[in-house]
């Protein structure tokens, strides 16, 4: 009963409902979003139905046919083992989504638990959580990623592990950050006073008003976790053949550029746009919640 | 702001449209080699690595010198030399009258000092010279080597890099006990016709011409060897003729670039053999008729005539064609998908149904699609192959551990004998990264090719190798995939080029020079 | 603050380089050498030992200035560094430059016609840059460029003879010695490069600028100007723009991470011998003396340009005095 009152209290100011409406608000108005949106839409899409998109298997080699340059037969050419890239950069579609969801969706929640508890506990905890992602942060990232790739053996899931392990401090810092800032508001204060259970207060208050931020800033990173995974493969790093990874394509397409440029050009234009999708979109959020903005005439 | 900064970018553009006249006015007396392997010391008695020897070899003479462009032994720093009745026993004479560029004198004690400091040292390239018991001056000009047991291709390791001579006056930088091998790696101080002038570490090394040297000077006062990572990269500066000679392009950009004007393709057989390791100790390999299968089950002429664009040849057995002892009857592997099925269904797999794994790294950029053609050939017998790719320190490392199913690999002799190939490949006393990557064992080839080092009789040993090579087939222990053709591409205007195949990626500097 | 991040730093790095399945003493004896050999230099290396004994070693030769001997070189590490170091620097900075001199009008412009045609089309070219593939790009233009054109040089940092060395930094050095040709040639190399290197960091840089700009706009003061007739051009000059720069440095000096990460891929496609060129080659051979000493270096080049930022914030806004 006494919560209700609690609520009721903060409704307006902190919802993340009314926070959700107003981004989404704010998104429709601005035509670099929504040129984001289509992007991320059509990404998906092409995710799912890969296997009715794609003319052909992305694995199916035919050597006669390696280095055809594009035509009604292949669209976007094919490589240096006879395999049809555009099918290739269909099915591409899958692995880097799988990159984002699974390097973003980890990092959320390590770094959300471990910020979270970081900004609520206070303390030694806290001193120590944040001087350990202090460390992360000062990391060069693609470096340190390099190493944990090139130590635990290239390959995809290898890439993914090193990119949660650099990721995680952002994410720990933009939760502690909104938890230090609702410990002072005066409903938790109350809320302690009532003797509201600190597990209570954690699931109903805290974790609801971090996810706003947490998934701005997810946005704003998924292209970054996408041009990172591109630039390990491309180094050598990364997914392993016949895994028809973007970066991969690329690396492997550019002692090909100068003759057969559509081994790596397609792959390119593919990262360029879907990062190019997930950062408009990320950028347009941004700028939405952007407090500073507001009040700009 | 706003006009500073567009002033600021169009005075760059300025100065980069001003670069283009200063651009591309390379002298006449200077060769532009583009590497795109970095070498890491220029220490003949450290470095295992062709991109370093391609530098360090002509600072340097040896005893005895592969006889230009062939695997003949010719004198060099030797005079003369005899091999004793028992060959345990090599004597060399040396040549009079030699000074190292430091001004030390050559004679019986240098050489002595290059086989202490080698053995001393301990590394890599001592192991090629592990026949060897110990070094005897005789006089000032005549030295004795005593070998560990008779060892008849012995002779010629005295010619590979590994023997380079290097002047005592290195102990001269020695710091700490380390033969001066802080200094040597960035330096050279040997008697050959250029010297190490200059290395910028990353971007080049540059060899001067010896105008002391003791025999005919070289043409080209220097060679500039530029490191170049990319190969995209290394044959745009060769389009532009901004660098003259250069290695290692793909396959597929020089056949691209045949033909074009202005550039030369040079090609030529190599002993160069890619194979693949079929680790013998592994359930499913253990099996003879697997192995057997999967080299039935391989597309080789898609691998040679698609992917190698014919620059290649199918290895028969073992040894390559060009060296001693080549059989050219030998049985070789075609695709056979049905022969492979039933060798499979024989060793109680009909269908396949089991998974491997091959490894190959990156650094060797052919492998990969030889892999997955490969991989297809074996899916067609039911076998699952999964490719892994590595870094080159950890494919050693599993190679040499045995774990591993199959890997690529490849394999240049050091010395110019078969020995290089059957020995090293199949003794298995040699299991690991020493040679026989299979680890393999077959009791009558370990007693074949321990015999063929020590025959003397040359008949004899040719029948030896010629019983080595039809067992190997059979066995099956490696799958022979092919011997590469090597190929360099180089400006037209460069002159007095002579292909050696025993000194891979190692041009004849001293011979060649530029025309424009 | 910095000591306890460095030594951070530096154990996460020396534990993953522990876990690889490479024999480091494998790897310095080469191919084809004798267990005895790799025996003898794994306890001469002190390989055998302890990881822990290992990290001691390496942390109090640290304090002594000895980063270790590359395995593959078998020189110092910090001779390596200071080799490879000079080129990196001078890409990143010059890159950095780029930014700024464009990133900064970009953003005032955005903020000036903000959502107008000239905002969409300066932040879409700037949203390009940000999710362009580095390696691919510099291919692209390289091609373009150098190959097709030939306006510009080719990979590397300079085609001609360097200048004398006395920093390792092309352009200052040849500056120093009045060596013209030098400068031209190693200004021109430093084009495709640092505009590549710069244009991916461009959109931070663009973002804040605008940001704070139309976050200054709405102040009082900027009002009252206003107010007071001021034409616009003046009021941005001597009012916002002061003000507007300080988050943008903070965000710039935040982006000289991400330059030394973009770095590694641009290194590679122009053949610049700098050091994430240097770490590639080293973590592909596993050479982890190497990679430990680039590590720390980068990480300390990192702290050290932030703390910069931090200073130079004194000069632009006097209210902060150190």
């Amino acid at each position: 009963m006494h919560l209700s009152i609690l609520e009721s209290g903060t409704e307006e100011k902190r919802s993340p409902n009314s926070e959700w409406r107003r981004v989404v608000r704010g998104l429709r108005k601005s035509p670099l979003a929504v040129l984001g949106s289509v992007i991320i839409g059509i990404l998906i899409a092409m995710a799912i139905f890969a296997p009715f998109l794609a003319p052909y298997s992305p694995t199916k080699m035919r050597l006669s046919e390696r280095l055809s340059p594009p035509s009604s037969r292949h669209i976007f050419g094919t490589d240096d083992v006879g395999r049809d890239i555009l099918s290739r950069v269909i099915y591409g579609s899958r692995i880097s989504l799988r990159i984002c969801t699974v390097v973003v969706g980890l990092t959320i929640g390590i770094g959300t638990i471990l910020g979270v508890t970081a900004g609520y506990l206070g303390g030694w905890v806290d001193e120590l959580i944040m001087r350990i992602s202090d460390v992360f942060l000062a990391f060069p990232a693609l470096i340190l990623a390099m190493a944990i790739a090139a130590a635990l053996g290239p390959s995809l899931d290898n890439v993914i592990l090193a990119m949660v392990v650099i990721w995680w401090p952002r994410y720990a810092r933009v939760a502690r950050g909104q938890v230090l800032v609702l410990r002072e508001i005066d409903y938790m204060v109350a809320a302690k006073a009532l003797g509201v259970s600190g597990c209570r207060t954690f699931i109903h208050h805290i974790l609801p008003n971090c996810i706003s931020p947490i998934i701005i800033q997810a946005t704003l990173d998924l292209g970054e976790v996408l041009l990172t995974a591109a630039t390990l493969s491309f180094i050598g790093f990364g997914a392993q053949p016949p895994t028809p990874e973007w970066g991969a394509m690329i690396s492997l397409g550019r002692n090909y550029l100068r003759d057969n440029w559509w081994y790596a050009t397609f792959p390119g234009l593919a990262i360029l746009v879907t990062v190019m999708g997930f950062n408009l979109l990320g950028d347009a959020a941004r700028d939405v919640l952007d407090p500073r903005l507001r009040r700009s005439p | 702001m706003l006009r500073r900064s567009l002033l600021v970018m169009l005075s760059v553009a300025l100065v980069a449209a001003f670069s283009l006249t200063v651009l591309a006015s390379s002298e006449d007396g200077v060769l532009v080699f583009g590497a795109t392997g970095e070498l890491r010391t220029l220490d003949p008695h450290v470095s295992v690595d062709n991109n370093a020897w391609r530098a360090i070899y002509y600072c340097y003479d040896r005893l005895v010198e592969f006889k230009l462009g062939t695997t003949e032994l010719v004198p060099g720093l030797a005079t003369s030399w005899d091999i004793a009745d028992d060959g345990l026993t090599y004597t060399f004479h040396l040549r009079e009258g030699i000074k190292f560029i430091d001004g030390t004198p050559f004679n019986a004690e240098a050489v002595k000092f290059n086989f202490d400091r080698l053995f001393a040292m301990g590394l890599a390239p001592a192991g090629t010279f592990g026949f060897v018991d110990k070094v005897e001056v005789v006089d000032d000009y005549a030295v004795n080597f005593v070998l560990k047991e008779a060892f008849i291709p012995g002779i010629s390791s005295f010619a590979t890099d590994q023997g380079c001579i290097v002047s005592p006056g290195v102990m001269e930088h020695d710091v700490a006990g380390d033969w001066g091998q802080d200094w040597l790696a960035e330096h050279s101080a040997g008697t050959g016709p250029f010297f190490v002038d200059e290395w910028t570490h990353g971007v080049r090394v540059v060899l001067a011409r010896n105008d002391s040297y003791w025999g005919e000077p070289a043409k080209l006062e220097k060679v500039s060897i530029r490191y170049i990572p990319e190969a995209a990269d290394l044959r745009m500066l060769l389009e532009t003729g901004e660098v003259d000679i250069g290695e290692k392009l793909t396959v597929d950009q020089i056949e691209a670039m045949k033909g074009t004007s202005g550039i030369t393709v040079f090609e030529a057989p190599s002993f160069c053999c890619h194979y693949v390791y079929m680790n013998c100790q592994r359930p499913y390999l253990n099996d003879v008729r697997v192995r057997q299968a999967i080299s039935y089950a391989v597309n080789y002429d898609g691998i040679i005539n698609d992917l190698w664009r014919g620059t290649a040849t199918q290895m028969r057995g073992p040894i390559p064609v060009g060296l001693v002892g080549h059989d050219e009857n030998v049985f070789q592997y075609q695709q056979d998908l049905e022969k492979a099925r039933e060798l499979l269904a024989d060793a109680g797999y009909p269908g396949g149904g089991f998974t491997l794994k091959i490894m190959h790294a990156p650094v060797i950029p052919e492998w990969r699609p030889m892999a997955l053609v490969i991989q297809e050939g074996l899916a067609e017998i039911g076998i699952k192959l999964e490719i892994e790719s590595y870094a080159w320190a950890t494919l050693r490392d599993k190679l040499n551990t045995g774990d591993f199913d199959m890997s690529h690999g490849y394999w240049t002799p050091d010395y110019a004998d078969a020995d290089m190939f059957t020995w090293y490949w199949f003794y298995s006393q040699n299991w690991g990264l020493a040679g026989n990557r299979s680890w393999y064992k077959n009791v009558v080839m370990d007693k074949l090719v321990t015999q063929s080092r020590i025959e003397v009789d040359p008949d004899k040993r040719l029948a030896l190798f010629q019983g080595i090579q039809w067992i190997s087939v059979g066995d099956a222990a490696y799958l022979y995939l092919l011997q590469a053709n090597y190929q360099i591409v180089m400006r037209d205007w460069v002159k007095g080029y002579v292909y050696n195949p025993m000194l891979l990626n190692m041009p004849n500097f001293p011979g060649m020079y530029i025309e424009k | 603050m910095i000591i306890p991040i460095v030594l951070g730093v530096l154990s996460i790095t020396f534990l993953i380089s522990h876990i690889v399945p490479g024999d480091a003493a494998q790897l310095m004896a080469g191919p084809r050498a004798t267990p005895e050999i790799i025996e003898r230099i794994r306890r001469e290396s002190g390989l055998d030992r302890p990881l822990y004994v290992q990290f001691g070693m390496y942390i109090s030769e640290l304090f002594k200035g000895d980063l270790g001997k590359s395995i593959l070189t078998r020189r110092p590490v910090l001779a390596d560094i200071v080799d490879y170091f000079p080129a990196t620097f001078e890409l990143t900075t010059v890159a950095m430059l780029f930014t700024v001199i464009v990133g900064i009008p970009l953003g005032i412009i955005s903020a000036v016609h903000k959502d107008k045609i000239l905002d969409q089309l300066s932040r879409l070219g700037s949203v390009i840059g940000v999710s362009m593939p580095i390696f691919w790009l510099g291919l692209l233009l390289m091609l373009f460029f150098y190959v097709r054109l030939g306006i510009l040089p080719g990979p590397g940092r300079i085609t001609g003879e360097p200048p004398a060395h006395i920093t390792g930094l092309f352009i200052l050095d040849s500056v120093l010695t009045g060596n013209w040709r030098a400068l031209v040639d190693s200004l021109s190399h430093l084009v495709m490069p640092a505009f590549v290197l710069g244009y991916a960091v461009l959109a931070r840089v663009v973002r804040m600028m605008r940001s704070s700009m139309l976050d200054v706009f709405s102040q009082d003061y900027i009002q009252t100007a206003r107010a007071k007739g001021l034409r616009e051009g003046s009021v941005i000059r001597k009012h916002a723009l002061r003000n507007a720069l300080i988050p943008t440095l903070t965000v710039i000096g935040l982006s000289y991470g991400e330059l030394l990460g973009g770095a590694v891929a641009t290194e590679l496609i122009f053949a610049w011998p700098g050091m994430a060129h240097y770490v590639v080659g080293s973590m592909r051979t596993l050479d982890f003396p190497a990679v430990m000493g680039v590590t720390l270096v980068i990480a300390l080049v990192y702290i050290l340009v932030n703390l910069l930022v931090d200073i130079s914030y004194a000069f632009i806004d006097p209210r902060i005095r150190y």
